[in-house]
């Protein structure tokens, strides 16, 4: 056990910061704003931290032990005949790289959104809610089973919903509750991707009689090994057939999560939530979950590949259908960023672009490079949002600024709006030069973070073999391309050029809190990419292994691999694992590197070098095609095509199946009527007739008996005396009739 | 002519039948009264006889209360007869029907 029995701690800390700044947070800061804010945050943040410090403790305790995982048991939960769940928390490479992620840039981000939030008045109320994310995304990765992975799953949708709708009283020109509504499609678009999960852990516990995940991965090798079909009642079926089914579950609900194709349209609406919630949830944390999932259940899907099962109507296996999806999802946002013009729109098309690559990447089987850049990707996106609730902050001054002069009631000045914007590089140069950073990490140039991860993804589609992984490396190199113009399109309109708006010219720099922080992510997009540096693996491994000192050793591949490739399989079923590079490859390198910088300089130089004089300037690519997207995709099939499609249903079980047939027919006719018919038999026919009948009729002989009777109660003495003659004489002539003969 | 008890016996009965003729027949209740007081004579003198008869004294001790009790209920019934005189001005039994059912 040793330093392992820290681990319930990791969540234990943000529960106590849920409960003080749940309980008694409001006090402190309605008592006194500036110190109660300070605790409030600070106190916050520190349990961040403290889950941090946890967290870097089961890394180096892992590698003192080895890297082999531990299983720390909080207590039983469930325990139903065959239906066993603990309470328990794995710590393995894995959850541990997971836990270091959220912690770290949880508490960059904590620690930001106190400068940003400050003057909010529920300034505790965000930081009870960012506590609890932080609660629940450790029970999700941290759980030794589906159902705890479930637990948080559902708990980070419950902050999500939370924190979006954080400002819900806020109402746009049209008196739409813009912000409450963006969190119930959040919630709404959530629920149909958990319905996949709930589905997929029945499956699971049905085929393998547990939901903990290492005697699901054995039992599913032992199966795969010995060829055995899987049993349900009188059916039966193919292993391969069931985790076909298990594995496409598991890709719904990631797509619900991790905002992919059809699901990700809750994620760009999620952008009504205060920025660092964006940051830490909706770009860093909560949607990788999707990601997540697939890498833990690796073994699942490798089985389904190597069974070469393909799902019926399509042809294509469940991972090859998830690599696709993420590759599509990449491309589609990737254009979509093309059209948008709220500064953070644009970063939650790239993020659902840039999940759309993790996803591709463990759908190709390549789960490193999938963890790889979700690292990666936490960091420099988390800056770009942070960098934009800087860019907001500083606009939103400028602004506060100007109506000091003059007053303006109906004010439509929309600080987000990258067309009001402009020159800010003058105004805000430490965000500038961060936010530069990001760019550059997330366009994918040299030597930064982004670059590794991003190029990891795209050597493993170029190099293997197969036309899924052609596909996948083309769409991915065109989501690429996108990702770069994107990014240059945003650079030039917030920072380059002329200040458009008196706004951006009043514009300035934010607080050393809330730009602190960023400059730490900035250095982790910087240095992220020797996370899994190709120079220190090879021989530092070999070194690292030689001399059994695990605890230096960086390489993310040589660490990951105690989690992933765990798993080996007889000469008959051996899985052919995608070979993933060792090296990384020149030509997919130089490739994806020239058209990120020629996409960057087509974007800054060529497509809007004259563009963004004034902030009525249309897009020069509004009258493109490309324009398209802005209207076209999901977002208008689901209120054009599914909705009303979906009210008629609802309307039809509503009035028709519920109203005409299940209440007016089989309540009224059959069930009311058949009661109330029998009622008026039992109360007419047995009750009224049978019973009272009886009743009365016991009355009415009475009556009829003591009124013959009473006709011998003349009144006159005379009559009674000639009774009691006439009886004394009977007697006596009784008795003495045997006497007398 | 020897007086043999069965003489006393068929006077007791002939005196007790007319009691009882009285009684069922008569409408003044003062007659009424009378006849029973017959009829409870004549069971004195059955009494009377019979004790003779068999030489033992029970019957004429009893003889002794059924005059007592004949006492008693003279004094009652006469003090009735004058009450209900009283209420209705008449002694005639069969005004009297309050017992009718």
């Amino acid at each position: 056990m040793g330093i392992f029995g820290l681990a319930p701690l990791l969540l234990v800390f943000p529960l106590i910061g849920v409960l003080f700044n749940g309980l008694v947070g409001r006090r402190f800061v309605e008592y006194n704003r500036q110190t109660g804010e300070k605790w409030s945050g600070w106190f916050g943040s520190l349990m961040a931290l403290s889950a941090f410090a946890i967290a870097v403790a089961m890394f180096f305790g892992l590698g003192a032990h080895e890297f082999h995982a531990e299983t720390v048991v909080l207590f039983d939960w469930i325990h139903v005949g065959d239906f066993y769940v603990p309470w328990a928390m794995q710590i393995d490479t894995l959850s541990v790289t997971m836990m270091l992620v959220v912690t770290g840039v949880g508490s960059l981000i904590h620690i930001y959104a106190i400068g940003y939030m400050h003057g909010d008045p529920n300034f505790s109320r965000f930081f009870t809610y960012l506590n609890l994310f932080l609660f629940f995304m450790l029970i999700l990765v941290s759980g030794n089973n589906y159902l705890m992975l479930f637990v948080g799953w559902e708990g980070v949708g419950l902050c999500s919903f939370l924190l979006i709708g954080f400002w819900f009283d806020r109402v746009n020109e049209k008196g739409e509750t813009m912000n409450a509504n963006a969190a119930r499609k959040a919630f709404v678009a959530n629920r149909v991707g958990d319905l996949a999960m709930i589905l997929a852990m029945t499956l699971t516990f049905w085929t393998f009689k547990s939901l903990e995940f290492q005697p699901v991965f054995d039992s599913a090798v032992e199966m795969f090994e010995s060829g055995h079909m899987v049993h349900f009642g009188a059916f039966e079926a193919t292993l391969g057939g069931v985790l076909t089914a298990i594995t496409a579950l598991f890709l719904a609900g990631a797509a619900g999560k991790s905002a992919q194709i059809p699901l990700y349209v809750w994620l760009p609406d999620a952008m009504a939530g205060p920025t660092p919630v964006s940051a830490l949830i909706h770009a860093a944390t909560m949607v990788t979950s999707g990601i997540y999932l697939i890498v833990r259940s690796n073994v699942l899907f490798e089985i389904v590949r190597a069974s070469e099962v393909v799902i019926p109507g399509i042809n294509i296996s469940s991972p090859d259908l998830v690599a696709l999806t993420g590759a599509a999802t990449a491309v589609f946002a990737g254009l979509i960023a093309f059209t948008q013009f709220d500064i953070k729109k644009v970063l939650a098309y790239s993020t659902v672009s840039q999940l759309g690559f993790m996803i591709a990447a463990v759908g190709m089987g390549a789960y490193v490079a999938g963890m790889f850049h979700l690292i990666t990707h936490a960091f420099f996106k988390a800056l770009l949002f942070l960098g934009s609730g800087s860019v907001i902050h500083g606009m939103e001054h400028g602004h506060h600024h100007l109506s000091h002069g003059h007053h303006d009631e109906h004010d439509t000045f929309d600080p987000q709006d990258m067309r009001t914007m402009g020159g800010l590089r003058h105004k805000m140069p430490t965000t500038f030069a961060v936010y530069m950073i990001g760019s550059l990490a997330l366009a994918g140039i040299v030597p930064l973070a982004g670059f590794w991860s991003k190029d990891e993804i795209l050597a493993h589609a170029g190099t293997n073999p197969g036309w899924i992984f052609t596909v996948v490396y083309w769409m991915l190199t065109v989501a690429a391309f996108c990702t770069a113009f994107y990014m240059g399109r945003q650079l030039k309109m917030t920072f380059f050029g002329k200040p458009r708006h008196a706004a951006a010219e009043h514009a300035e720099e934010s607080s050393p809190l809330m730009t602190r922080p960023l400059m730490v992510l900035a250095a982790l997009a910087v240095l992220g990419g020797l996370l899994n540096f190709p120079f220190f693996s090879e021989s530092a491994y070999k070194a690292a292994s030689e001399a059994h000192d695990y605890g230096i050793n960086l390489a993310l591949e040589h660490w990951l691999e105690h989690s992933i490739a765990s798993f080996e399989l007889s000469e008959e079923g051996i899985v052919h694992m995608p070979h993933t590079p060792t090296w990384i490859q020149f030509d997919v390198a130089i490739i994806s590197t020239i058209l990120a910088v020629v996409a960057l300089l087509a974007a800054v130089f060529l497509v809007y070098r004259n563009r963004w004089q004034t902030a009525d300037e249309r897009d020069p690519l509004q009258s493109t095609p490309i324009w398209w997207m802005a209207v076209l995709p999901f977002d208008t099939l689901y209120m054009k095509g599914i909705i009303p499609l979906f009210n008629r249903l609802a309307d039809f079980l509503g009035y028709k199946i519920d109203w005409d047939l299940w209440h007016n027919f089989v309540h009224e006719r059959i069930i009311r009527d058949t009661f109330v018919g029998f009622a008026n038999f039992a109360s007419d026919v047995l009750d009224r007739q049978g019973v009272d009948g009886l009743v009365n009729g016991a009355g009415q002989l009475t009556r009829w008996l003591s009124g013959g009777l009473r006709m011998s109660q003349t009144g006159y003495a005379r009559t009674y005396a000639l009774s009691i003659l006439l009886g004394t004489v009977a007697l006596l002539a009784y008795f003495l009739w045997p006497v007398i003969f | 002519m020897e007086l043999t008890i069965d003489w006393y016996i068929g006077l007791s009965a002939i005196l007790f039948s007319l009691g009882a003729l009285g009684v069922l027949t008569r409408r003044n209740a003062i007659i009424v009264f009378m006849s029973i007081e017959m009829m409870l004579n004549a069971a004195n003198l059955a009494f009377v006889a019979f004790a003779r008869h068999l030489g033992d004294l029970d019957g004429q001790v009893l003889v002794f209360f059924v005059i007592t009790v004949a006492a008693a209920e003279v004094a009652v019934g006469l003090a009735l007869i004058v009450t209900i005189f009283r209420s209705k001005k008449s002694i005639n039994i069969d005004e009297i029907n309050l017992m009718k059912g």
